[in-house]
């Protein structure tokens, strides 16, 4: 490294003085550095290729083939997924559904709901439109062809008795059509064949022997379409009533082909058994198990599945809840089925049912789940949460059970951290808002970042759930942020949550100013009110007494007490307003507060009128603000308004109206007239104490 | 002299130290070379030295003197590291001090037996450091006495460090010479090894850069040895102290109560009783045992949530069954409960970039192109010679030869870098032609161009 051609001569020369090797050897060593540092950098710089190309040389050199990578094939979405991943959310934003029309920009949750549910309701009445009216659509503008926007076919189209035309009313999902056809062709003596049973047996048990409710719409369900799609979302929950409705029928239509069928096989237990469990009919179905199992037949995933989630339904204690489980379990091992997911879940979902029993065996089932190899979806984590959250409850007192909740929640998040998840199980989207739940209820603040990161991981997001779930997820993170966070962190989520993600209740505006007030921010209570009026919760007399409250309880600096009464006069326009809805109803304290903050603010003349207001709405008003009156007519010199005042005071027949005429006729300067006023009103007032 | 020559060529090479080393040398092992080399010292560095080289050529044999090269060339790789981390300047001033500290080492090693303190030394690096610009130094004069002072103490930290490794190599060419060594210099070097020794045991658990600082410091004190054992065990206990009240939690304290508990009922150390008081590891507090839940907190307290039993129910299986039922045609069960999950996800787009991708998939929109071959659909089964090698298609129902044939060639030529035809049409335009000379067969036979 260090060039030896340059020592020689120098050190061969010894006459030179000593100084001048010193001399050299500085140089050589300030050489020695600068050859260092180039070293250094290459290394640092060079790294990486220099590895590299170690790496492929010695490709080159163990193979000594060239090896043809394969051909990566991309998806047709490649290009706008790639373009999609680069958008992020914009909290200042409304939902991209709704920025088509500004008007339409939904303000509140009641709005939201409207707007989204309106468009989508619109979209499916034109689709409902060209499929009934299918004649007039008929031009095929598109070049290539694009077979969703054209009509689809809704009505029957084969009237003969065949199996094609059974085939068609399955297809079209008309139950009743179907059985009836399904009779006429066995009365003709016609055989049907067995694929066509299964899937008339299917239909039938999907749909419990009733023409689904469509609205006149029958449409495949695997045509994914987004207008049915929310209106269904819509009547999600009705709709689960309506099932349990269409409670399964001794000897419906299912029951009766059933029975007429020469030989059953697995797939019309398995129908059947799907059906009964899904209709509420589990000790049916588990016999009907049984009937199978004597005819020496073998049980498919499915059936398993059903039975055991029908499980706890059928046995009352926990224990024996548990032995039907595993007894499924492991007649599913005996017939060589291999569990599924679902298999899992379901197991994991009756666990929830079972006590006190659930803990070990819950972790026991997630343990079975790793060794067969099947990894948990979020739905699987959901049921060990409540397991654990429920059976500790009995067992020791709330708060170690809390502590092992959180521990149990701790150990999922480790789990899951970073992942992120696709819908595998119905469940899933209730993970989120449970987990948020643990959080809340033990205040752990950590952990709910922990959860709330999870979500924003990837698509994670959309595992949300519908809208109503999602506003539960939010409602209780921020309600955790409000409680446990730094006020000046929980602004910032505010802002980020508010109003794009997330319209807050008024529980949890109410959340907010309690977090205010504990962090002494009271001067940011006006911008809030103007939120809580965008949010159209102004009026929430609860709501908005609890900010009067907090607004009037201390005395702030001009500035503030400005915006305050600023804001209080807001309010009072709402109260005064009638907005064609529920207004607001006056209460004393709600006058009083608006009053004194108009008073601290030197808004005399509107104070004033707040003042008759308490007349106008049979309100009589407190004492001390009639004091603070006094004092600012005083500290203004006008001494009608006093006289005014006493006399006010009078009118609403206030005991302490002689004390105040009193202090009026000691402070201020009076003419004749007045004191003449002022000592009737002192004297008379006196005896009828 | 060729020997001298080469030796000093040698010594030059290394670093002032290694340069030093030898002058060093030759005063230890001739205590009346020692006027002369402090001599040389005020004189300069290279006078120095060569009086060095010749005094060892002078007053010892050989082995002495190559020995101690060897070192140095062993020594050769520490100042060749250390500038790396120093910056120009402070190399510049280490190389000076380097020297400087060389000839305070002198000192104590000739003045052995009235153990010099190191205040004067000190003194009399200054002292030297100063006379160094006077005569004629003038590179080192740029960095100032002040800071020369400062990085005194900087620069020993290394020099210690390199001594240490000094003592234990230099020794032996030591021992090889007895002769010329006296008694009480040996006791020094002897300490010297002790002290390096004994801070090296103590400094395994130390940070060797507070070690070096330890040292560094001790440097400055009378009894240089004693008080650097003294600094690092203060180090030690502190870091033992540092250490303890950072873990210094419920878990430490639980130990302590253990102790007492041993101390107490030492012949039941090992059995715990039922219903003693238990820190939790977490150190969140104590939780009491009781028997029931004995068995929760079991549970509860497993680190991972895959590291339990398991049913034992199932054996894992190779994924056979598997595809067998996903090759089967989904069933209206499998197509509601899809539709379940989609319902229960939320699917609405959040930019149009996403709604984009929606109507792509429901087939609404155009798909952006993902190669060059976009809209090739109902050719990406045909290899491309089918386009470009169009002769083949001329060889029946065409003359071989004349004009027909030529202006066929010119045909095909231009259609096999047609890239907007079908292979199809391609074929088609071509049994038109075939066709149509088919049909004006005998008016070309006529003219006598269709030649066959």
């Amino acid at each position: 490294m260090v060039s030896p051609s340059q020592k020689p001569p120098v050190c061969n020369n010894m006459a030179a003085p000593g100084r001048h090797v010193g001399h050299y050897i500085q140089r050589n060593s300030r050489f020695l550095i600068h050859n260092f540092e180039q070293l250094w950098g290459h290394r640092s710089f060079g790294w990486t290729p220099a590895l590299r190309q170690q790496v492929a040389e010695a490709n080159e050199e163990s193979t000594g083939t060239i090896v043809i990578p394969r051909k990566k094939t991309w998806s047709k979405e490649a290009v706008l997924e790639a373009l999609a991943s680069t958008v992020s959310r914009d909290p200042t934003a409304y939902s991209y559904q709704f920025q088509d029309d500004p008007y339409l920009s939904p303000r509140t949750s009641s709005e939201f709901k409207l707007y989204s549910l309106s468009q989508e309701s619109g979209r499916s009445a034109a689709k409902f439109f060209v499929n009934s009216n299918s004649k007039f659509f008929t031009k095929d503008f598109a070049e290539p062809h694009i077979p969703c926007l054209m009509p689809e076919t809704v009505s029957l189209l084969l009237e003969e008795q065949s199996e094609e035309a059974l085939k068609e009313r399955i297809n079209l999902r008309k139950v009743t059509a179907a059985v009836d056809m399904y009779d006429q062709l066995l009365q003709a003596g016609t055989a049907v064949s067995m694929e066509t049973t299964h899937e008339l047996l299917d239909l039938i048990c999907l749909y419990c022997d009733r023409d689904p409710v469509q609205e006149g719409e029958p449409q495949p369900e695997d045509m994914e379409e987004s207008g049915e799609e929310v209106k269904k979302r819509k009547g999600r929950f009705r709709r689960a009533s309506d099932f349990l409705r269409f409670t399964w029928r001794e000897n419906n239509n299912a029951e009766r082909i059933f029975n007429l069928l020469p030989e059953r096989d697995t797939r019309c237990y398995s129908a059947l058994i799907r059906g009964m469990v899904k209709h509420g009919a589990y000790a049916k179905a588990f016999s009907m198990y049984t009937d199978m199992l004597n005819n020496r037949m073998t049980a498919d995933v499915h059936i398993f599945n059903a039975l055991m989630s029908a499980a706890p339904d059928v046995r009352d204690k926990y224990n024996e809840r548990w032995d039907l489980i595993a007894e499924l379990l492991n007649q599913m091992s005996q017939q060589k089925v291999q569990p599924n997911l679902l298999t899992f879940n379901s197991v994991l979902k009756a666990l929830r049912r079972c006590g006190s029993l659930a803990k070990t065996q819950a972790l026991h089932t997630l343990n079975e789940m790793k060794a067969v190899g099947i990894a948990p979806s979020l739905a699987s984590f959901d049921h060990i949460l409540a397991v654990f959250s429920k059976a500790g409850g009995f067992v020791s007192s709330p708060a170690s059970s809390g502590q092992g909740n959180t521990d149990i929640l701790q150990e999922v998040m480790s789990e899951l951290a970073g992942t992120s998840f696709t819908c595998q199980d119905p469940n899933d989207v209730l993970f989120f808002s449970s987990a948020m739940r643990i959080c809340l209820d033990n205040k752990d603040l950590e952990l709910g970042y922990k959860v709330h990161s999870l979500v924003e991981q990837g698509e994670n997001w959309r595992l949300l759930g519908d809208p109503y779930q999602q506003s539960i997820y939010y409602g209780r993170f921020f309600n955790l942020l409000c409680m446990m966070e730094h006020i000046d962190v929980v602004l910032k989520w505010y802002r980020r949550l508010i109003p794009s993600l997330y319209y807050p209740n008024p529980q949890g505006l109410r959340d907010l100013l309690q977090a205010l007030d504990t962090d002494s921010r009271l001067d940011l209570l006006p911008t809030i009110w103007k939120d809580i009026r965008t949010l159209g919760h102004d009026n929430k007399s609860d709501l908005v007494e609890e900010l009067l409250t907090l607004m009037a309880r201390d005395r702030h600096g001009p500035e503030v007490q400005e915006a305050f009464a600023v804001c209080a006069l807001d309010v009072k326009s709402v109260f005064d307003g009638d907005r064609g809805r529920h207004s607001l109803e006056w209460s004393t304290s709600a006058l009083s507060h608006i009053t004194s903050l108009l008073l601290r603010a030197n808004k005399s003349q509107q104070a004033w009128e707040m003042l008759q207001l308490f007349k106008t709405k049979n309100r009589v008003p407190e004492e001390g603000l009639l004091e603070d009156f006094l004092s600012m007519y005083h500290s203004a010199g006008s001494s009608q308004r006093a006289v005014e005042l006493v006399q006010l005071s009078a009118s609403f027949c206030l005991s302490a109206t002689p004390r105040l005429a009193k202090r009026t006729l000691a402070e201020f300067n009076l003419t004749e007239e007045q004191r003449a006023v002022l000592s009737e009103l002192e004297s008379t007032e006196e005896p009828s104490d | 002299m060729y020997r001298l020559l080469f030796r000093t060529v040698y010594t030059a090479r290394n670093s002032s130290v290694s340069v030093y080393e030898s002058c060093v040398l030759p005063a230890k092992c001739n205590k009346a070379t020692a006027p002369v080399s402090r001599v040389a010292n005020g004189g300069g560095i290279k006078a120095l030295s060569t009086s060095s080289v010749r005094f060892c050529e002078k007053k010892n044999d050989d082995t002495p003197s190559n020995q101690d090269q060897k070192t140095n060339a062993d020594k050769e790789a520490d100042p060749t590291e250390t500038p790396t981390l120093v910056t120009q300047k402070a190399e510049d001033a280490s190389n000076v001090i380097n020297m400087v500290e060389q000839r305070e080492e002198e000192p104590v090693l000739l003045k052995t037996d009235d153990g010099s303190t190191t205040q004067q030394q000190v003194d009399v690096k200054i002292e030297q450091v100063v006379a160094t610009p006077q005569q004629g130094k003038t590179d080192a004069a740029k960095s100032g006495k002040e800071s020369l002072l400062d990085l005194l103490g900087a620069m020993k930290v290394e020099v210690t460090n390199k001594r240490k490794l000094k003592n234990l190599k230099v020794k032996p060419s030591y021992e090889s010479t007895p002769k010329s060594k006296p008694a009480a210099m040996e006791s020094t070097i002897s300490m010297f090894q002790k002290a390096t020794v004994e801070a090296s045991s103590q400094s395994e658990t130390l940070d060797p850069e507070l070690v070096a600082a330890a040292s560094a410091a001790a440097s400055t004190l009378p009894d240089r040895s004693q008080a650097e054992s003294e600094l690092l065990r203060q180090l030690r206990q502190h870091e033992g102290v540092t250490e303890a009240q950072k873990k210094g939690d419920m878990n430490n304290l639980g130990v302590i109560i253990a102790d007492m508990k041993v101390g107490k009922n030492p012949n039941r150390q090992n059995a715990r009783p039922a219903n003693q008081i238990r820190f939790d590891e977490d150190g969140r507090g104590y939780t009491h045992d009781r028997g029931i839940t004995a068995e929760l907190d079991s549970v509860r307290r497993r680190k991972n949530l895959f590291s339990g039993k398991r049913l034992n129910v199932f054996s894992p299986t190779t994924d056979e069954d598997g595809v067998e039922s996903a090759v089967a045609r989904p069933t209206l069960w499998d197509m509601d409960y899809a539709n379940q999950l989609s319902l229960s996800t939320n699917q609405t787009p959040r930019n149009g970039l996403e709604e984009m991708i929606q109507w792509t998939k429901e087939g609404k929109m155009w798909q952006y192109p993902i190669n060059n071959e976009a809209g090739l659909e109902e050719e990406t089964s045909v290899p491309f010679h089918e386009h470009i090698l169009l002769g083949k298609h001329l060889e029946e129902g065409f003359p071989r030869q004349g004009p027909v044939r030529h202006f066929m060639e010119l045909v095909v030529a231009g259609m096999s870098r047609n890239p907007y035809l079908t292979v199809q049409q391609k074929q088609d335009h071509i049994s038109w032609f075939r066709d149509y000379f088919h049909q004006k067969e005998e008016v070309l036979k006529e003219a006598d161009v269709y030649l066959n």
